[in-house]
């Protein structure tokens, strides 16, 4: 039913979800890769497949698709390959739960510090012209205002507070529901999993005092598990390294 | 089916579609009432793994406990009625139109109930809940700024711009004359269905000329589904009964 066109950015967070599902299900996808830090997303030329100017976003012969987690659904069903959601329907519930706890709660919390400490800096170096015209690219309001924030260093110091709480609390949470099962939310591999991981695996690097074999053993076990799986070194091996490799090497030290 | 319960609140937002979901599914699950202005899911009897009850995004929706474990977010419950039924057309098969669907049911939940349910808020007199019984922090300081009746203009006007553009988007979706919003009755119905219906007397100008979407509303109300979800209620007036709902994005 036609070729497959995956625009992403580096095999992390929202950009890694789809890359990790469709390869999981052994999909082959042309991919288009969107340099998130130059603001390509934001370019005539993404925004005629995106208008909302968010990655990533996958097309399918005729059809556009856009929002991670439901992209991943959407692979799931319309492909063969081993499924990535499981029968029981509580099982289903428990998986959709997770995720939207992540895209929605949790997540926002870790773009909010990701976006403040080094996304922001990054661009330190543009003169305020150019930022300013790359915040009038931006179409979403809501995003305009959050990358304004990023650029010029605007986060309120309760803001960051509450994230980082959130992180924290969050952590708990995940570490609390790996001591109930071998996976996040159901007994075999699902895309709960593939979802949460691409969003936890800087854990190691970025919050070692709340993630840590000592501190968080769950979710350290099945950090481990996950990062072995062949989908996983696939797909990572299509990234620059820009994240992963900073993984890999604290995975190393504790071998 | 193992044992379950479902404890919901006045038929209104989260528990009116969670209610006409079961219905529809036409599976045998006891259902319970609760107040939910007055907290009380925070004390459910039975619950053994309260996680997704003390952390849902949804705030103050309908709880489904099944063997202890408490399950919330009305549209995942709804898609769990669908499933465990064996699917009771509640969910279109088609996996584009499911993603579809999904889109849909994320807009309405994302944007139009977190607004639904702070004017609903803004609206009404709030229970006094015991906030020591509830586990989320950010779900708390939502009790206390109702209780404390501290609301923000801006997110005030926000909310009433958000309800105003999602009934047009309503009325858009049904433009070229289909019966439902997706084509074939599904979940997104309902659960649009729920948070809107109570705007209808909250923010009457945003209904105005909007004939489509007037229609589209008798059609979901007058389902025998729903009717028997509205029936449930208690006060009579179950689109004047709120409580804190999703938060109004912190985010892009
Ligand atoms: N809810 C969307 C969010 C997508 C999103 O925000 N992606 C980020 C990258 S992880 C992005 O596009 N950021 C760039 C921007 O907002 O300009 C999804 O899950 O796909």
């Amino acid at each position: 039913m036609g070729e497959i066109t995956l625009y992403h950015w580096e095999p992390n967070a929202n950009s890694g979800k789809p890359m990790l599902a469709l390869e999981e299900k052994g999909v082959a996808y042309a991919s288009h890769y969107i340099n998130m830090l130059q603001f390509d997303q934001h370019q005539p030329e993404y925004l005629a497949v995106n208008p909302q100017g968010t990655i990533p976003a996958m097309t399918h012969g005729d059809l556009v698709l856009t929002e991670s987690t439901a992209i991943m659904e959407y692979v799931d069903e319309a492909f063969d390959g081993p499924a990535l959601m499981p029968a029981d329907p509580q099982d289903r519930w428990r998986v959709r739960w997770w995720m939207k706890f992540m895209d929605q709660w949790l997540g926002p919390s870790f773009s909010m510090i990701g976006w403040c400490t080094f996304i922001g800096p990054s661009l330190a170096s543009k003169t305020e012209e150019e930022r300013e015209a790359m915040l009038a690219r931006i179409p979403l309001p809501e995003r305009r205002v959050a990358w304004r924030k990023a650029m010029f260093a605007e986060f309120s110091e309760a803001e960051l507070a509450e994230s980082r709480r959130r992180i924290s609390k969050g952590v708990e949470l995940l570490e609390e529901e790996l001591g109930k099962r071998p996976f996040v939310a159901s007994n075999a591999y699902s895309l709960a999993d593939i979802n949460i991981f691409n969003s936890t695996y800087m854990l190691p690097v970025g919050n070692a005092d709340i993630c840590s074999p000592e501190l968080t053993p769950n979710i350290w076990r099945w950090l481990r598990e996950v990062y072995q799986r062949p989908a996983v070194q696939r797909t990572w091996a299509k990234g620059t390294g820009r994240f992963t490799d900073r993984f890999t090497a604290v995975m190393r030290d504790f071998a | 089916m193992s044992e379950a319960i479902l404890y919901h609140g006045e038929p209104n937002g989260p528990s009116l579609s969670v209610l006409a979901a079961l219905e529809e599914s036409g599976l045998d699950i006891e259902c319970r009432a609760i107040d939910l202005a007055a907290g009380e899911r925070h004390g459910l009897p039975g619950v053994t793994d309260s996680m997704a009850m003390d952390y849902a995004v949804e705030g103050e929706g309908p709880v489904l406990v099944i063997d202890g474990e408490a399950m919330s977010e009305a549209v995942f419950i709804a898609q769990y009625f669908d499933e465990a039924a064996g699917g009771c057309g509640l969910q279109p098969a088609d996996p584009y139109a499911r993603w579809q669907m999904l889109m849909w049911c994320r807009q309405a939940t994302e944007r139009l109930s977190p607004a639904a349910a702070y004017l609903g808020l803004h609206a009404s007199t709030a229970g006094d809940a015991p906030l020591d019984t509830m586990a989320s922090e950010d779900l708390r300081e939502r009790w206390t700024d109702w209780q404390q009746r501290r609301f923000d203009e801006a997110k005030l006007a926000d909310s009433r711009a958000k309800v105003a553009q999602f009934a047009q988007r309503i009325e858009d979706q049904l433009d070229d004359g289909r019966e439902w919003l997706m084509g074939s009755f599904s979940i997104a119905d309902l659960e649009t269905f729920a948070w809107i219906r109570s705007m209808r007397h909250l923010e009457a100008e945003a209904f105005s000329g909007k004939g489509a979407l007037d229609a589209w509303m008798g059609r979901v109300e007058s389902r025998p589904s729903v009717q028997a979800a509205l029936a449930r209620s208690t006060t009579g007036e179950p689109e004047r009964a709120f409580a804190p709902g999703p938060e109004i994005n912190r985010w892009g």
